[in-house]
């Protein structure tokens, strides 16, 4: 019985149903999670299901995407507005509230590229949305809920990173100006300062395009994942350089999503070796590998509090796990 | 009938009766003087009442010996008088008191004389009448201290009639006399009631009684069961009535210390009582005694009717004599709460409403509060529990839990200062634990199995509490019903009212501490939580705040995942795990299974009992554990209701599991725990339950077949699921295939039957969700149409009335059949039975060539074929079993040639080799290997013989190997497993199993149908020493 001795890890349960590959997963934030919590799966055949985690069904599932890929899925601080973005060009802002499912307002997409969008909302009614752009390399940012353009970020016409692939929005604490980080498809990753419109450093992680990125403002630390076999630390000086700290090589190539846990300690990757794999965020040690998936990973994503972890893979299952709860 | 209305009148006609009455004294002129009486109006015999009195006085007073005869109708007449007028004159009213008295007085004895007793009725009776007829006040001037030598007499001359005489009749009349003496009468005729200084004046008169009223009551109340309850329930009243009048602490606090010199003569003031506190004290302390006895004589009274008059001493002593008799309080408020619980509901329903006005009324006994004394006396019986618990017999222990329960149902809330006391609480547990202790000695239960895995075609109960079709079971140290019953209420009691955290952590620990305590432990824990959820307790403390519905599922939640844990779930309950019969089927083994202490591979390392060997009491005590722990998730589900639906998903796994167990009992609990889940969540069936949570269950299946190696019965759980579900479900268990097979993959070696099992049912499943519209029924039908001809054929061959025709008709068409048979057909016959064939075929041959993507159903189907056929070479013999079943219902040809070559002979041979063996077998060789191996064989051939269509030769085979089985020599499963062998049998071929089985015993003697044939002779044995006989009959009888 020595195989026994210690059995694999088993997620603490499987959420089945979406019925086509899971590209999207988000926990919902904000008041309205405290009582019953919910998480929000995209799936390629244009569905949104709304799971609640208290009896792990699906409540309802949206349809506004026309049959296509849900990609992208965020909700808005007060938890009762999702954002889905999905392969018909389109970036929908759901109503929730009260069992409202209904859009009440649209962005229309002008990229048809894989890259996510990214948000950066605070209390305010005002926030700032990043899509991709137009032109296939540029990035778009928006004023919500105005629509407004406030303005296109395009490398300049030497450095040719390709299209971007991922983004991430955040503010420091320190400064009123807002940052995107955004991982391109040479394997690069550029922050952009938007209020001065300008790229303020850009450096080559990945051989590969970059899949994912995630961001450590406190410690001013990213990580990013790309279709090679190797995670990117990179790190943010005080004049807002980036600097690659190390690369973390992985036994099977392709990362489709990084996380960071919202208490900054642990980081999950989605691969498509089926994995999920869990790393200690400080020192980046390997913690665990999760298997269940009989498919490729294409998603991760943290609840903010309770130490959830939740996968969606191609195999059309969503993994729940519950990883050292803090 | 009053004639004579006026005084006037009525003197006129009574003046010369009592003229004649006072001169001759003889019963005829009582008598006559009576007839008269009852013409004359009350208002009239008024005025005449000292007139007519008088030559009754005078009869009672002449002096010399008399006849009782005319005393007692003298009495009775005077008590006519008495009953129709009133006494308006003191002295009046004490004279005729003392001639009555005397008529039963003998002067030389302090005894009651010896007269008749109809005439100790009648004096009884006419002190009663005379006491009613006291008019207005003059009643309360009679009660002077004077009167007091007199009153005693009578009193004691009572008192002694009550308790000595042998009729019932004087004895009660004697008591309702001593009540209306000591102005206790129930009534309507007392109309004022006593102010202050009356009362006191009264109780200084009537204490110089008490001692001997009480101690006399005493006496009677205690004697014989059988005196008749009548006489009891009157004497408690009196006793009662009188104490609480003289002991009244009203009465009482108002009594100045210095005894006020009485006006009266020497003699009297001896006899009177100054009621001062030592007085009280003393007496108190007696009659502490005396209420003692009457309590613990008749709180078991056998009459209802006596302990309800208990109720009623205890509360009127309580409440009027609390400082008084404050030595009496504990034991009177133990009676109470004794009877509480009381069989009786009268009893208990009076009990309830006294405790309730305490309750409520704050009542104070001596320095106490009611609500201290009870949490002191629950403290008190806590200490003593166990050791009463230890000693007592069914009895006492029923007594003394009923005072424990009476305690918590007064206390309410206020229980938990007994329970924060960590040493109470830890005596009462003990004492909980140590009484519900089980008795696992019993073989049965490990020994009864399930056979087959089948439905769960639990009947929908009606019930709607889960322990109502609670499992009997037998504890150690009681045997009557009702003590678990009271435990059980007990335990509720504390979980309504006591700290449900604080009692949960209590018990779970000690379910943790030792196997030993861990069945009572569960035991009490769902009882804690029915009781919490306050469905079944009758609430005395309106104000109590019940455990919320979150708290109290937050704690089923953690109990139910102690239930369920791998430690307490997954227990030895049986010596032949899956794994091990398999290897030891090689070996043929036959006793060793059960022997066998050797477990090679199994799961015993996980299990509380990790000894080499499990004795059978401790498989017994872990099946008695599994159960407790499965009813406890029912009442779970009970108390939860509606909101046990959001536990299902880590509930009904582990009990779906349970229903497939092996062990009877087990499965049987597990399915009435499925019946209390689907009632409490408000599902309409079982198929309801299991199929709305199907994906919660395919969480539980998937997840769990992933360690294989410990949930070895995930997939029982999912053939469960299959049997009762529906198309809708076809995604789910699309999903969840691809991990069975994925697991199957992986453990072809190991545990490959119980998952054929599953393939099996999965194509059972899809079969029933996408029935075949194609020809296969109706080739099924076709056939069946044929046996029945075949069948029916038979009466008119071997009928008498058979004519020579009629032979020759029926040898021209059986050799136009044969002709058939042999292929000899004409053209004609080929067309006709080409028009015969239905034309759906042809639209089936005529496909688009484009092959369009299969539907998942077949999707599956073809998948779980292929597995199969790989297993068709598996070394087991079962496993190939299983999977030809599984296959053998859609691939016929392909099958049947591979059966016939490789398969039957092997099977037809292990039975025939086999057979001389369980012949000889003793009883216990239904517990081998060896016999379920055959059992497994003789069950599965005969459907396989019919789905495959086997040939005439291969039948052969089989019948010749199942023939012996048909042997009364067998053991009994074995014979009627080789019965439905050849039931199938006859389906397919009836005429030749009709041979066979008369060669081997022919009940009839067939005569042949026309004399010009011989007469058939068959083989077979006589009667006497056939063991054959019996299993043929019943086969025949079938063919018929």
């Amino acid at each position: 019985m020595a195989a026994h001795l210690s059995p694999p890890p088993d997620p603490q349960f499987v959420l089945r149903g979406t019925q086509s590959p899971v590209h999207a997963l988000h926990f919902c934030r904000g008041a309205q999670a405290q009582g019953c919590p919910l998480l929000f799966s995209g799936s390629q055949d244009g569905l949104v299901h709304i799971w609640s985690l208290q009896t792990r069904r699906a409540v309802a599932a949206l349809d506004g995407h026309g049959g296509q890929c849900v990609t992208w899925l965020q909700t808005l601080p007060q938890g009762h507005q999702l954002l889905s973005q999905g392969r018909d060009l389109k970036l929908c802002l759901w109503d929730l509230a009260e069992g409202r499912n209904t859009v009440v307002d649209s962005v229309r997409l002008e990229s048809v590229g894989f890259c996510k969008s990214a948000i950066l909302a605070g209390g305010q009614p005002r926030w700032t949305l990043a899509v991709p752009g137009k032109a296939s390399d540029e990035v778009q940012i928006l004023e919500m809920p105005s629509k407004t353009s406030v303005c296109t970020l395009k490398p300049e016409a030497d450095a040719k990173p390709g299209m971007p692939m991922c983004l991430g929005l955040w503010q420091a604490d320190s400064s009123p100006r807002p940052l995107l980080l955004a991982g391109y498809e040479d394997g690069s990753v550029a922050l952009w300062d938007i209020s001065e419109r300008k790229m303020c450093s850009h450096v080559s992680c990945h051989e590969e395009p970059v899949m994912g990125l995630d961001f450590d403002p406190e410690k001013a630390r990213g990580v990013s994942g790309s279709a090679g076999k190797a995670l990117a630390v990179w790190s943010l000086d005080g004049r807002q350089a980036l600097q690659v700290h190390g690369t973390h090589e992985l036994t099977n190539a392709g990362v489709a999503e990084v996380a960071i846990r919202p208490d900054r300690r642990v980081l999950a990757t989605a691969g498509w070796d089926h994995r999920v794999r869990v790393f200690h965020w400080r020192t980046m040690r390997p913690l665990a590998v999760l298997a269940s998936h009989s498919a490729a990973v294409q998603c991760v994503a943290f609840a903010a509090t309770g130490g959830l972890l939740a996968a969606g893979s191609k195999d059309q299952r969503i993994s729940v796990w519950s990883l050292y709860p803090p | 009938m009053a004639v004579f209305d006026t005084p006037e009148e009525a003197f006129g006609v009574l003046r010369p009766v009592c003229v004649q009455l006072t001169k001759t004294q003889t019963v005829e002129n009582v008598e006559h003087l009576q007839t008269q009486l009852q013409a004359v109006s009350d208002t009239a015999l008024q005025e005449l009442q000292q007139y007519i009195l008088f030559p009754l006085r005078f009869t009672l007073k002449t002096p010399g010996p008399k006849r009782e005869r005319l005393i007692q109708s003298v009495v009775e007449c005077l008590t006519f008088v008495l009953s129709s007028t009133c006494v308006k004159e003191q002295e009046l009213l004490q004279e005729l008191f003392s001639e009555l008295s005397a008529c039963l007085y003998s002067p030389k004895s302090q005894k009651p004389a010896a007269v008749s007793e109809e005439l100790k009725l009648a004096v009884i009776r006419g002190l009663s009448t005379l006491m009613h007829s006291a008019y207005g006040d003059i009643i309360l001037t009679f009660y002077e201290p004077s009167i007091l030598p007199r009153l005693g007499f009578a009193v004691s001359l009572l008192l002694a009639l009550a308790e000595q005489e042998k009729s019932k009749q004087i004895k009660i009349a004697a008591l309702k006399c001593l009540q209306v003496l000591l102005l206790q009468c129930d009534c309507q005729d007392h109309p004022r009631s006593l102010d202050e200084l009356e009362q006191q004046q009264l109780g200084d008169l009537f204490a110089s009684f008490l001692p001997g009223v009480s101690t006399a009551l005493t006496r009677i109340i205690t004697g014989d069961f059988k005196q008749g309850h009548s006489i009891v329930v009157s004497s408690l009243k009196i006793f009662y009535k009188t104490v609480s009048f003289i002991m009244a602490d009203e009465q009482l606090k108002r009594i100045s210390k210095v005894q006020a010199k009485p006006a009266v003569e020497h003699r009297v003031a001896e006899l009177m009582v100054h009621r001062e506190a030592n007085w009280v004290k003393n007496t108190g302390d007696k009659l502490t005694i005396l209420i003692k006895k009457i309590i613990e004589c008749v709180s078991v009274h056998p009459h209802w009717k006596v302990r309800l008059e208990l109720v009623g001493l205890v509360e009127e002593l309580l409440l009027r004599c609390s400082q008084s008799l404050v030595e009496s309080a504990g034991p009177l408020l133990k009676a109470l709460v004794g009877l509480v619980n009381d069989e009786s509901p009268e009893v208990q329903a009076r009990c309830n409403k006294v405790l309730r006005h305490f309750a409520d009324q704050q009542v104070v006994v001596g320095n106490k509060a009611f609500a201290d004394i009870l949490s002191e006396s629950l403290h008190s019986l806590a200490t003593s529990l166990p050791r009463l618990m230890n000693s007592e017999d069914d009895q006492g222990k029923f007594s003394t839990l009923s005072l424990l329960f009476g305690y918590l149902k007064l206390l309410g809330p206020k229980v938990n200062f007994v329970l924060n006391s960590v040493a109470h609480l830890q005596r009462l547990s003990k004492a909980l634990i140590q009484v519900l202790e089980l008795d696992v000695a019993d073989i049965k239960i490990v020994e009864e199995r399930r056979w087959n895995s089948d439905n769960l075609n639990a009947s929908p109960k009606t019930a709607t509490q889960p322990w109502n079709q609670m499992q009997r079971r037998y504890f150690r140290f009681f045997t009557d019903e009702r003590i678990f019953l009271l435990l059980r209420q007990v335990c509720q009691l504390l979980g309504y009212y006591g700290n449900l955290y604080l009692l949960v952590d209590h018990f779970m620990e000690l379910y943790h501490e030792s196997v030993v305590y861990r069945k009572q432990a569960a035991m009490i824990l769902n009882e804690l939580v029915t009781g919490a959820a306050g469905l079944e307790v009758e609430d005395l403390h309106e104000k109590h705040i019940k455990t919320s519905p979150e708290e109290l599922r937050e704690i089923v939640t953690s109990i139910l995942e102690e239930y369920t844990s791998q430690e307490n779930w997954y227990l030895v309950t049986c010596m032949e795990a899956e794994e091990m019969g398999e290897e030891l089927m090689m070996k043929e083994s036959s006793l060793q299974a059960i022997t066998s202490g050797a477990h090679t591979h199994q799961v015993t390392s996980f299990l509380a009992f990790s000894k080499p060997s499990p004795t059978i009491c401790s498989m017994n005590s872990n099946i008695w554990q599994i159960c407790i722990q499965l009813e406890g998730i029912g009442q779970f589900a009970y108390a939860l209701g509606k909101d046990f639906r959001l536990l299902l998903m880590s509930a009904l796994y582990p009990v779906l599991e349970k229903a497939g167990d092996q062990t009877l009992l087990i499965s049987q609990v597990a399915t009435s725990t499925m019946v209390d889940i689907s009632h409490a969540c408000g599902y309409g069936s079982l198929q309801h339950l299991i199929n709305q949570n199907s994906d919660y269950l395919v969480n539980g299946i998937s997840l769990n077949l992933r360690h294989l190696a410990l949930h070895h019965h995930t997939p029982k759980v999912l053939e469960v699921m299959l049997r009762n579900s529906d198309a809708s479900l076809l995604p789910l268990v699309a999903d969840v295939v691809q991990d069975v097979l994925v697991t199957l993959d992986q453990f072809y070696d190991k545990r490959a039957a119980s998952f054929v099992s599953v393939l099996h049912a999965l194509l059972a499943a899809l079969a029933q969700w996408f029935p075949d519209t194609g020809d296969l029924g109706q080739l099924q039908e076709q056939s069946l149409g044929e046996e029945g001809s075949h069948l029916h054929r038979r009466p008119v061959t071997l009928g008498n009335s058979t004519t020579a025709e009629d032979i020759e008709q029926f040898l021209l068409n059986y050799l136009k059949e044969k002709d058939v048979a042999d292929g000899n057909v004409s053209d004609i016959d080929n067309e006709e039975e080409e028009q015969s064939v239905p034309p759906e075929v042809d639209e089936n041959d005529i496909r688009p060539d484009v092959e369009p993507p299969l539907p998942v159903q077949i999707q599956i189907a073809t998948d779980v074929m292929e597995r199969c056929i790989h297993l068709l070479s598996d070394k087991n013999l079962q496993i190939r079993l299983k999977v030809l079943r599984t296959l053998g219902g859609k691939c016929g040809d392909f099958l049947r040639s591979r059966f016939c070559k490789d398969v039957l002979p092997k099977l037809a041979g292990s039975l025939v080799t086999q057979a001389p063996i369980s012949a000889r077998a003793g009883p216990v060789y239904s517990h081998t290997l060896a016999f379920k191996l055959q059992l497994a064989v003789l069950q599965g051939l005969g459907p396989l013989c019919e789905t495959l269509d086997l040939g005439e030769g291969d039948l052969n085979k089989v019948a010749d190997a199942c023939l012996i089985y048909l042997s009364a020599k067998q053991p009994v499963k074995l014979q009627e497993a080789a019965r439905s062998v050849f039931l199938h049998l006859m389906k397919v071929d009836p005429d030749s199993t009709w041979l066979l089985l008369n060669e081997l015993h022919c009940p009839v003697q067939f005569t042949p149908p026309h004399p010009s044939l011989r007469p058939v002779r068959l083989r077979s044995a006589p009667e006497q020493q056939n063991p054959y006989l019996a299993n043929v009959r019943l086969l025949l009888r079938e063919l018929q």
